[in-house]
């Protein structure tokens, strides 16, 4: 390259900038945080599976208290019932002299109208 | 118009008349649901062959149950009040205790674990009635001594010892006193 040649080049080059300087970029890597992400999530679904179970446990706990108790409840219930009924056909014995078989069948069936007594006996 | 007065109130419409005399009587149990529910899994200890006689009963006679099953009834209901007479004589303060926090707590069985271990050994000791839970998965979840979903961690007094037959959770050992 002769010297003058140089000199003309000089004149024409400009200075180029170059965006991209291969400096580390600031902050994790993608890669990182999305291990991250899912490592959250894994100890996320632990920590559910785990509530989820307890939960179901806690639900059997309470019907089986429900399931011993549901004949005592049922039983004075019934009772009460059976008395109310052997009250009101007594009670319409008495008034009537006969009582009258209202449906066809000999199943209980509990009052609609609750007839109530002129004076209560308590 | 309506010059009468609606009457409609409880003291009408409550019809006292009592059983006939053919039917042997029997002291209702007259608790309240949370003492039922503290003293539930007893009563299922102790009544249930009754209990299963009476449902029994209900099953064989659709629609009749109501009469014919009251004699098992009063069997079922002498039972569950045999229990709470007896923990009321044996464990009374404890019992006490367990029910009005699950009042407090609103019935959730899970709040109340440190008066419920305390209740259970107490009946278990005078009374041999054990709670247990049909099928439980795992540690059955009232001897569990980390409750998820309770509101204080803290499940125990310092220094009280589980329930006998608790499995520790790791790291959940009760401070010394």
């Amino acid at each position: 390259m002769r010297k003058d040649e140089k000199d003309s080049n000089k004149k024409l080059t400009f200075a180029i900038f170059l965006p991209q300087r291969n400096l580390p970029a600031p902050g994790f890597k993608p890669a990182a945080l999305v291990l991250g992400m899912g490592a959250v999530c894994v100890w996320g679904f632990y920590k559910l599976g785990q509530g989820i179970r307890e939960q179901n446990e806690l639900a059997r706990e309470k019907m089986w208290s429900r399931i011993h108790l549901i004949p005592l409840l049922q039983a004075e219930e019934d009772r009460d019932l059976a008395r109310r009924h052997m009250a009101d056909q007594a009670r319409e014995k008495q008034l009537t002299g006969d009582n009258f078989k209202v449906y066809n069948s000999d199943r209980y069936v509990r009052p609609t109208y609750a007839v109530t007594p002129g004076n209560t006996t308590k | 118009m309506a010059a009468r007065k609606p009457i409609f109130n409880q003291q009408v419409l409550v019809d006292t008349t009592p059983l006939p005399d053919s039917v042997p009587k029997v002291k209702e149990v007259g608790a309240t649901s949370a003492p039922l529910l503290s003293a539930s899994f007893f009563i299922g200890a102790r009544c249930r062959p009754y209990n299963d006689d009476y449902m029994q009963c209900k099953t064989e006679n659709p629609g009749k149950g109501e009469f014919e099953c009251l004699k098992e009834g009063r069997r079922v209901t002498r039972c569950a009040a045999s229990v709470v007479d007896d923990i009321n004589k044996h464990c009374l303060d404890e019992f006490r205790k367990h029910w009005q926090c699950l009042d407090n707590n609103n019935h959730q069985l899970w709040q109340c674990r440190k008066d419920e271990w305390k209740l259970n050994k107490c009946v278990f000791d005078n009374l041999k009635l054990e709670k247990t839970i049909p099928e439980a998965q795992g540690i059955p979840v009232h001897l569990r001594s980390k409750q998820i979903y309770a509101h204080y961690p803290a499940l125990r007094d310092p220094g009280q010892a589980p329930f006998k037959k608790a499995v520790d959770a790791p790291g959940a050992e009760a401070p010394a006193s």
